[in-house]
């Protein structure tokens, strides 16, 4: 499978069907359990060493992959399971509705709930490769989401129903703020970020203790606009806290990664995860090449992820540049939930 | 002369009044008050804000009731446990009551916290487990809660050995009257062909619950681990109030923080770890609070053989903190935090982050730890 499928994230339409093509099968749907193995070869779990792989159909006819990712270094909550990297990749990708999906391993149930998020999540079909006995061509058996778990928990328990869901449209009304006044927030540790802590002899320049690579100011600005679009495409209903975090390679390549939401809360992806899995579809190789980084959160925001995403990034790639930048909400902008009181 | 300080958060309660006769006749005569469940000032009443209901008490209270086993009173006491939840992000309050095996009834609520991500939110039904865990409550056999469990829940129930056989009652799902029928589903029919310890770990080992002895000792004194550049020295207290010193005395000037304290805090932190459920990354932790009245309330870490769900050593501790009567996170004054020295899974830092959060002043410490030759696995 690794000759027909090289280490890609992405299959497009036409690959999809000559691919499926060549295999012989009806249709891509059976080519989901096909890709699988290859897939969990591309996880990245040096913790548990559990390697998931998930493969998804688009509505759009294309093909996306995704595998589980573990940090050492940081607490188990940070870790990234395949179908959250699944449904982040379409996200980053544009794909506006997941069908169906096979999986290495039967989704857990942070999982299992992560995809309550889904507009009609409770049909997605799901195939756990796992499970299936015999031959495969026989006929995949793919199970809907509400069967392994019924009566859910979800967007539809406390959203009205025009409010956008997981992978639609979203446009969180965050403005620029005007060139001069880029609000760089006093308290924060710009000016000693991860990499001061670390480092003896490292100076706040643009030189970076690696020699390779020097951040300007025009890639600050790549940087600053990548995080700030991400943060208005989050999907962060229930806080009224959206953020977007993009990452810069030590080629200048960005990749951009918004926060993704749960109705429950706990299984909410943090933008820095989803901008890893940008960067991990996006071919990045080492995490040790990201070597600088940019978040976009709203200013007062009740939920803060400034000081995990720094705490990540240090474990993750300790040379990396921090930096973080708050926006206010257009005056139009989407209504904010009711934050009441705090304790 | 500060009286000396308990190890263990006790909790102490004046014995159950009977129900005044008039109490008794209104809840039991009322049309109008449904008989699924009593409104919350009726059983505040019976049932002031406490968090465990020892066996005798539960049996006194079914009785008063006219109820025919514990179980029935579970589903009516979910409305009086939701008014103790804290969850200030979402104002949605969800409140779990379980019955262990001891007899005894156990509450969970739930609790979020303003200025971290959401992935430190502690559910109802985590913090009724670790409620459980906290009292030594060796299995949960059913549990009343105010609306569907939800995955990352399902999952975390997981860690526990008779998880597929746990009954559960949705108190939003039942209709007309609770005596007819007691609709506790178990487990097994809302999270099916569930992923669990069963695929992971072999069937000796502890799981949720069970006795732990992860066989832990802290490294010798002269080791003791200080980071340079963490903020041991400059903790929370410094970040945030400019003329801090890094003195033993507190700015609440409450209380005087003593070393006789810290060897209390540092003991409870390293019992928390070493009854920590760990199995899967081989990194137990735990942690001791202190408040203002030097009382200790310890919590250990829970891990969740899906990793995610699992529940930090804070949450725990704060677990631990509201079920022994805490009232303000600012009451917290000193925390403890016991971990290997180089563990795969670090809590340090994010302990910190979130003890900065929800009580700025708290003074923070933490402590390595090692596994003896024949202690937990990794």
């Amino acid at each position: 499978m690794d000759q027909i499928l090289p280490k890609k994230f992405v299959l497009e339409v036409e690959e999809a069907q000559s691919i499926r093509q060549s295999l012989n099968l009806p249709s891509v749907l059976h080519l989901l359990p096909s890709l699988v193995q290859s897939a969990q070869s591309l996880a990245r779990p040096p913790i548990s060493n559990f390697f998931v792989g998930a493969v998804g159909l688009g509505s759009d006819g294309r093909v996306f992959i995704g595998v589980n990712l573990e940090f050492p270094g940081v607490p188990l909550h940070h870790s990234v399971h395949a179908e959250q990297f699944l449904l982040t990749n379409l996200a980053v990708h544009g794909c506006p509705r997941l069908l169906s999906l096979a999986v290495s391993d039967a989704p857990c149930g942070h999982c299992r709930q992560f995809l309550q998020e889904l507009r009609d999540g409770s049909s997605l079909e799901i195939l756990v490769t796992s499970h299936v006995g015999g031959n495969l061509d026989k006929g995949p058996s793919f199970k809907p989401l509400s069967e392994i778990l019924p009566n859910p928990f979800g967007p539809h328990d406390l959203l009205g129903k025009e409010i956008p869901l997981l992978l639609e449209p979203h446009n969180n009304g965050f403005s620029l703020l005007p060139k001069n006044a880029v609000y760089v927030d006093e308290n924060s540790s710009n000016l000693c970020n991860g990499e001061c802590e670390l480092s003896s002899g490292n100076e706040i320049s643009g030189q970076l203790s690696n020699g390779n690579w020097e951040k300007n100011e025009k890639d600050g600005i790549l940087l600053r606009k990548a995080a700030f679009e991400a943060a208005n495409n989050a999907h962060a209903p229930y806080s009224g806290c959206p953020s977007g975090v993009a990452l810069m390679d030590s080629e200048g390549k960005v990749y951009k990664g918004s926060y993704l939401e749960s109705a429950a809360y706990n299984p909410s992806l943090g933008p820095v995860q989803a901008a890893l899995v940008a960067y991990v579809a996006g071919g990045g190789g080492g995490y040790e090449r990201i070597l600088a980084a940019v978040l976009v959160e709203l200013e007062e925001a009740k939920v803060k992820q400034e000081d995990t995403a720094r705490l990540i990034l240090k474990a993750v790639s300790p040379r990396c540049e921090f930096t973080a930048f708050y926006c206010r909400p257009a005056k139009n902008g989407p209504a904010k939930p009711n934050l009441v009181g705090g304790y | 002369m500060l009286p000396a300080p308990s190890i263990y958060a006790s909790i102490s309660y004046p014995s159950l009044p009977l129900p005044s006769p008039i109490l008794y006749k209104s809840i039991a005569g009322s049309s109008i008050i449904s008989q699924f469940c009593l409104d919350a000032c009726q059983m505040d009443q019976i049932l002031p804000q406490k968090f465990v209901l020892e066996a005798q008490e539960a049996e006194s209270i079914s009785q008063y009731l006219n109820l025919p086993s514990v179980q029935h009173l579970l589903p009516r006491l979910v409305q009086s446990a939701q008014s103790l939840a804290r969850p200030p992000i979402s104002n949605f309050h969800v409140g779990a009551v379980g019955l262990g095996s001891d007899g005894r009834v156990f509450i969970g609520v739930n609790l979020e916290f303003p200025g971290l991500p959401l992935h430190h939110s502690v559910h109802a039904e985590q913090f009724l487990l670790t409620n459980l865990a906290l009292h030594g409550c060796p299995q949960l056999l059913s549990f009343a809660v105010s609306d569907a469990p939800c995955g990352h829940c399902r999952q975390f129930l997981q860690e526990l050995r008779n998880s597929s056989s746990l009954g559960i009652l949705v108190t939003s799902h039942v209709q007309g009257n609770l005596d007819k029928s007691l609709s506790f589903k178990p487990l097994s029919e809302i999270l099916t062909n569930p992923f669990g310890p069963h695929d992971l770990l072999s069937e000796e080992i502890p799981l949720l619950l069970e006795p732990h002895n992860n066989g832990l000792s802290l490294l010798p004194k002269k080791a003791l681990y200080v980071e340079g550049n963490s903020t041991n020295l400059c903790n929370g207290n410094c970040e945030l109030s400019a003329c801090n010193e890094n003195s033993v005395k507190l700015s609440s000037g409450n209380r005087e923080k003593n070393e006789k304290d810290e060897i209390l805090l540092r003991k409870a932190a390293l019992e928390a770890a070493n009854n920590s459920h760990a199995p899967y990354s081989g990194c137990p932790s735990g942690v001791a609070l202190m408040d203002s009245e030097g009382k200790v309330y310890r919590g250990s870490y829970l891990e969740s053989a899906a990793y995610n769900p699992s529940l930090g050593p804070i949450q725990a501790a704060l677990v631990a903190f509201l079920a022994g009567g805490g009232v303000g996170y600012k009451g917290i004054v000193a925390a403890v935090l016991v971990e290997k020295e180089e563990a795969k899974v670090k809590q340090e830092d994010t302990a910190r982050l979130i003890l900065k959060a929800v009580s700025p002043r708290c003074e923070f410490t933490v402590f390595y730890c090692r596994s003896a030759e024949s202690g937990c696995k990794k």
